[in-house]
């Protein structure tokens, strides 16, 4: 295997590609567990929601109508979900609250069975986005550009609104010090609102966003789960630009490995996992501990 | 002993030695469950149907996978979210006994209990350091390794790749061939002493010293720690007991099905378990069992339908946030005194 094979940028494209995907959905997951401290096992549940409903809005309507309409609907989603399960349960151990995203993401798998049936759906790319274009002399389907700027785009904006904003400011403060922070007077239940709704949106968008790259099925969301949690560990918990690092990290061992070797590249996110919580509980960025 | 006494408020019954006036009972107690075992022996010749029998072992083989996980819950407070890591590997490990190294049913038996408890050492020195969100994250992801490892391509003449694993046994088991275990009437009665002898396993652990220390150190470390108990080593204990238990389940599945296929690593294969833990409720060993019957049960009712799901995740949600005791919880309420013992109590 030549070197310059390796690092194409065809490959870089492709890593990229998938780490953008795992990006916006890893940062969703450490958004809400930073705030609420509650490890969502139904975010995959969610992305697998927003993928259906993007495929449904795409056939009525337009790809476009879908990458808005479907993480506004999912915004709805979270809202109920901050609501119904998080504020009732917010004095419940962690593992409970776990324990409940688990059963509520089985719920909602089978709703989106019952709905949408078991079958794999596919989504074409829009007219404008179909083709392929040149990327530095070698063809590169347009569809994974526009999902690599979109997936960084968005999370470049959640790191500038959390860095520059007042609100960001008190998110951060709340997922380091939470008891601090309520006491120098910020609106905690407000603030999880608003962040919940994000990352269930951010997880809406990922969904759509997947449906002309990956397949769609009802168990696309238990897949990607385990790689958005291993994502956010190895970034540490709550820690958004370290998940932005490691699925970048993430993205590169899984591309680059399946061409250099297929049994590392299965192996190798679930080994990183084990040396970072062993050598680093905390995770490679200054995110909490769990 | 007086020392956790000390420190710890844990609500009495745990470290009852059985108060003096209920001495006596303890030779009908102990008769009651020797002749509930014994009956068990003969539950093939009530229950005719193989199909309803084969359900009851699938039960059991889920129970004492649940006892596993349910233990763990209990007395250290860590939740395997990858029990199928631990069940599947077994199966595989006696799959690859009698496949790789030609062995026969009894040492592959054996080699595959004594691996899984010297690699369920080896991963518990490791994984019981972390704290019990990201405990459940490890074992989940240990188990996802596994899943894709027995899958890649380079492993596949050990382990058969996607198209699983078939185990031609040699050799006999108790006097039963390979043959013989497929049958629901005859591999009943290795099923059940094996449920037997977990339950009485894990409950006498409960019991002992050992279940205290662990109990105690769940409900704060720290305090054992300054009270001089050494709060790493009974919990690698634990972990090691726990996928011994695990290992059984795999073991029998492996006896009883002859194939060790990949979905044995699914997450959703160790989420049965779980899912059968939480409806019984951890606190007790029977807790599990019921929520496996239960569970089976309902997979029979609905999974044709395809409803399963639905209703256990609701079922789930509904455990947790209403009876957080379980099923076996829930009786006991109903059956004890208010004032009576605890369903803290580790029967």
């Amino acid at each position: 295997m030549q070197l310059v094979q390796l690092f194409s940028v065809v490959q870089l494209a492709n890593a990229l590609a998938l780490a953008s995907l795992l990006t916006i959905l890893a940062s969703g997951l450490a958004l809400i567990f930073g705030l609420r401290d509650v490890m969502n096992f139904g975010h995959g549940a969610l992305y697998m929601l927003g993928a259906h409903l993007g495929y449904s809005l795409t056939g009525a309507m337009s790809f476009w109508v879908a990458l808005i309409v479907a993480p506004l609907l999912l915004c709805v989603v979270g809202l109920a979900f901050e609501y119904a399960v998080l504020r009732p349960l917010r004095h419940r151990s962690h593992i409970d609250v776990a324990l409940v995203t688990f059963g509520l993401a089985l719920v909602l798998g089978q709703v989106v069975t019952i709905v949408w049936g078991r079958a794999p759906l596919s989504m074409s790319a829009p007219e404008s986005l179909a083709s392929s274009m040149s990327l530095f002399g070698e063809p590169y389907p347009r569809y994974r550009i526009f999902l690599i700027a979109v997936g960084f785009g968005s999370c470049a904006a959640l790191a500038a609104w959390l860095k520059w904003t007042r609100s960001g400011m008190h998110v951060r403060a709340v997922s380091q010090q939470p008891l601090v922070a309520r006491m120098m007077g910020v609106n905690t239940d407000r603030l999880s609102l608003l962040v919940v709704c994000l990352g269930s949106g951010f997880a809406g968008l990922a969904g759509v966003l997947a449906g002309p790259y990956l397949s769609i099925d009802p168990g696309m969301g238990s897949h990607i789960l385990i790689s958005c949690l291993i994502v956010v560990v190895i970034g540490g918990l709550g820690s958004i630009g370290g998940a932005i690092a490691s699925a970048v990290l993430y993205g590169f061992i899984q591309v680059i490995g399946s061409v250099l070797s297929p049994t590392l590249a299965v192996l190798a996110p679930y080994l990183l996992l084990f040396f970072v919580l062993l050598w680093r509980p905390q995770g490679l960025g200054r995110g909490r501990v769990a | 002993m007086s020392g956790v006494q000390r420190i710890a408020p844990i609500k009495k019954p745990m470290f009852a030695a059985a108060p003096d006036s209920r001495r006596g009972s303890h030779w009908y107690r102990l008769a009651g469950v020797v002749a509930l075992i014994v009956l068990g022996l003969f539950v093939p010749a009530a229950v005719r149907n193989p199909f309803y029998l084969g359900l009851m072992i699938n039960a059991i083989l889920l129970a004492i996978a649940a006892i596993s996980i349910g233990f763990l819950a209990h007395q250290c407070g860590l939740v395997m979210f990858g029990a199928a890591g631990l069940t599947g590997g077994a199966t595989y490990l006696f799959g690859i006994a009698v496949t790789q190294f030609g062995w026969t049913i009894v040492p592959s038996a054996v080699f595959c209990l004594l691996a899984m408890t010297a690699a369920c050492a080896a991963i518990g020195a490791m994984v019981v350091r972390a704290r019990p969100l990201p405990f459940a994250m490890l074992t989940l992801a240990l188990s996802e390794m596994l899943h894709s490892a027995v899958m890649v391509t380079d492993f596949r003449a050990v382990t058969g790749g996607d198209d699983g694993l078939q185990i031609d046994m040699q050799g006999s088991l108790f006097g039963l061939s390979a043959s013989d275990l497929s049958h629901a009437q005859a591999f009943w009665p290795v099923a059940w002493l094996c449920l037997c002898g977990v339950m009485i396993l894990a409950w006498a652990m409960g019991r002992s010293r050992f279940g205290q220390i662990l109990r105690a150190t769940r409900i704060n470390e720290e305090r054992m720690r300054f009270s001089g108990f050494d709060t790493y080593l009974p919990r690698v204990l634990a972990f090691t007991l726990a996928g011994f238990m695990a290992g059984v389940s795999g073991l029998l599945t492996g006896l009883n099905q002859a194939f060790a296929s990949p979905e044995l690593l699914n997450f959703t294969t160790g989420g049965n378990g779980l899912v059968a833990m939480l409806i019984g409720g951890a606190g007790t060993v029977g807790g599990p069992v019921l929520g496996a019957f239960l569970y089976t049960i309902g997979q029979d009712q609905f999974g044709a339908s395809g409803h399963l799901e639905l209703f256990t995740g609701i079922g789930v949600v509904l455990v947790i946030v209403a009876f957080p005791d379980g099923a076996m919880g829930f009786v006991l309420r109903l059956v004890r005194r208010p004032t009576g013992g605890s369903v803290d109590a580790q029967g």
